[in-house]
């Protein structure tokens, strides 16, 4: 028997069957405004996704995440492993920004930006509308027994929805490897990058599964996002929302005593997670808008308004004005701007050179016939695009006994990207040496003059032991 | 079936949490299977790691990798001896990559020219006069493994430099010397390295 639409209720999912199989939705396609700016919004970040690693950036591709190298370069930007503190401010802006948009419309990247939708809706489902046909004939091939139609529409789907995954998996691995480096893997044996080639193995696999099989699975059952909705949305909050007051009691176009709405099921069979939006806001709700279009399309045809399904928050919904100024949006604001100005204090302050110095390996000091002596080892990375000469000394200013240096003497210079350890002996002649004392190690570094300055401790022997002979 | 109140009412749990209840739903089959595999898989692994040995423990991979870290190492020792560093200190190539690493770090104690004095804390090494041995060798083995005089400072730099690298700054030193000369050179202490 071919599977009917189901009838959604607020008590289970309706891609779940009672017996706990998956029931396959196949929603009709609506058109309108929000789908043909949901599309242009897709095709956008899809170029971008495949693009970002094309555009060579101060020599670098936009965003390279050299994992190799361990460095990390974002649009003419290279940080290098040093600097992944900054990864908070990218962890913790994500998250705010998911929180600040939320609050005034709600899921809007369920339903606009996140991959998951994007791929589905506008990638593999077109696919599968192209092939199979529209939402009743999907139906119909389900059911149908397999005979050579049935066989050779199936293979042509699943062969290419394999290839679009391969190209998504291998897209991934590029923002890692970047293209020239993926081209030339591409070209050699599996076995020379096992690791490259497992991965992109399983991801197609993954992504082929998801956008297959998994669908709106993900976002039903294992994505957080739609779990938050119920604390991070408000009644000032915009959802994809049924006027009910204008709506309700569904009844036939003719029925003077009935709402707005015509009982068409319009909305429903065009939902892609199964539910019907006049039960009120569910978290299945991705906020596609898919049955806003489908909505309107039918409100023109019986010559009412459009708008019974539109983004609309709780109080618009009873009668009153969105209020979108309120104690919560105006503390977000704050935040964000606080964000915005630690994040970019940070970033500035970040030098295109590192420098760390380190005792030598050994005794903490040595004693000769005339000096006390430290040895350290200092190291110092380029992360500059040109050569970088290091200067290194010790700050004279506020000693107390004369130090004598060594190493470093001319600079050390090193290559774009690269990194050197050098030796810096530090020395007190014996008899002016009074103790152990803190002294501060400042290196230079030119061209771009960024000073980096180190306290270390100058270690020695009791002074009396020194003295006594 | 034929009451779907009834059905409602089974489905739907005894308990409240402030004011919330719950449905006895179907969980859906492919999670309870991804949670069944995940039993399945971790008694294969717990059996392949900790008790039939099929699977490497990280211990395992760590001394296999040192291994192979420590034959290389071998290796290369192997193949230097005396008359073979003496031949990289007259390769111009090998000098010149052992006079960067020389400059780095060890110029700080010997000094630029290798002749360490005016408070420099090394020692010199240029003169007709070795501490622990006038032989090529002896002088690779105090570069890799320090000086055997452990309050001198002069520390084992195998661990950053690697052979390679402690050869060719050995030949970089060299390349002050002859064999000749190096052969009536003075030696204070029992040679090492030989």
């Amino acid at each position: 028997m071919m599977a009917q639409p189901r009838k959604p209720s607020l008590d289970s999912v309706t891609s779940i069957n009672e017996d706990g199989s998956r029931f396959i939705i196949h929603p009709a396609d609506a058109q309108g405004n929000f789908k043909r700016w949901r599309r242009v919004t897709a095709l956008m970040l899809i170029g971008i996704y495949i693009l970002l690693p094309w555009i060579p950036i101060n020599g670098y591709p936009a965003i390279f995440l050299d994992v190799i190298e361990r460095r990390f370069h974002l649009f003419g930007f290279t940080l290098a492993a040093q600097d992944m503190w900054l990864l908070f401010f990218l962890v913790s802006g994500v998250a705010f920004t998911l929180f600040y948009i939320t609050a005034f419309l709600g899921r809007i990247w369920c339903g606009w930006a996140c991959p998951q939708t994007v791929f589905l809706e506008h990638v593999y489902r077109r696919i599968e509308r192209w092939i199979e046909g529209d939402a009743p004939k999907r139906r119909q091939l389900d059911a149908a027994s397999w005979d050579g139609t049935k066989l050779w529409k199936r293979l042509l789907k699943h062969s290419l929805f394999i290839v679009i995954s391969g190209l998504i998996a291998h897209m991934f691995l590029a923002y890692f490897i970047s293209i020239p480096q993926l081209w030339q893997w591409m070209h050699e044996a599996p076995t020379e990058h096992w690791g490259a080639f497992v991965f992109v193995f399983a991801a197609t696999f993954a992504i082929y599964l998801n956008y297959t099989w998994f669908r709106e699975q993900l976002c039903i059952v294992i994505c957080p996002y739609g779990r938050f909705q119920s604390a991070l949305i408000d009644d000032d909050t915009l959802n994809v929302a049924y006027d009910y007051q204008r709506g309700n009691p569904p009844g036939h176009v003719k029925d003077q005593e009935a709402g707005d709405c015509i009982d068409c099921k319009r909305c429903v069979q065009v939902c892609p997670t199964g539910i019907d939006i006049r039960q009120g806001l569910q978290l299945e709700c991705i906020g596609c808008a898919a049955c806003i279009d489908a909505c309107d399309e039918i409100m023109d045809k019986v010559e009412r308004p459009r708008g019974l399904i539109r983004y609309a928050s709780d109080r618009n919904l009873e009668g009153h004005a969105t209020r979108w100024i309120r104690p919560r949006t105006i503390l977000y604001t704050g935040l964000l701007f606080l964000g915005i100005a630690v994040a970019g204090f940070a970033l500035t302050s970040v030098e295109n050179v590192v420098a760390m110095t380190t005792r030598m390996p050994g005794a903490p000091f040595y004693v000769t016939d005339t000096h006390v002596r430290n040895q350290f080892q200092i190291r110092v990375v380029n992360k500059a695009t040109v050569d970088t000469t290091f200067n290194v000394m010790v700050q004279a200013s506020g000693l107390t006994v004369p130090i004598e240096t060594s190493g470093f003497e001319n600079g050390v210079t090193v290559t774009p990207m690269d990194e050197r350890n050098g030796t810096f002996v530090v020395q007190v002649p014996r008899e002016a040496f009074e103790g152990s004392f803190p002294f501060l190690i400042e290196i230079e570094a030119e061209p771009g003059g960024a000073r980096i300055i180190r306290e270390v401790e100058f270690l020695g022997p009791d002074p009396r032991l020194l003295k006594g002979d | 079936m034929s009451d779907p109140n009834k059905k409602y009412d089974d489905k739907l749990r005894p308990h409240v949490y402030d004011g919330i209840q719950e449905y006895d739903n179907h969980l859906p089959n492919w999670w309870l299977w991804s949670f069944y595999g995940a039993i399945i898989f971790s008694v294969i692994y717990w059996f392949s790691f900790y008790d039939a040995e099929i699977m490497k423990s990280d211990t395992d991979i760590v001394d296999a990798q040192m291994a192979e870290v420590e034959e290389i190492r071998l290796a290369a020792i192997g193949d230097i001896n005396s008359d073979a560093l003496w031949q990289m200190s007259r390769n111009p190539g090998f000098v010149e990559s052992g006079q960067v690493i020389y400059m780095e770090k060890c110029a700080a104690c010997h000094g630029p020219d290798l002749k360490a004095g005016g408070g420099l804390a090394g020692v010199n090494l240029v003169d007709a006069e070795w501490i622990w041995g006038n032989q090529p060798m002896s002088i690779y083995d105090v570069v890799t493994n320090g000086s055997p005089d452990k309050t001198k400072g002069m520390q084992s730099w195998v661990a950053e430099l690697g052979p390679k690298k402690v050869s060719q700054v050995v030949a970089y030193v060299l390349s002050y010397h002859t064999e000749e000369g190096m052969a009536e050179a003075t030696t204070l202490n029992t040679p090492v390295g030989l």
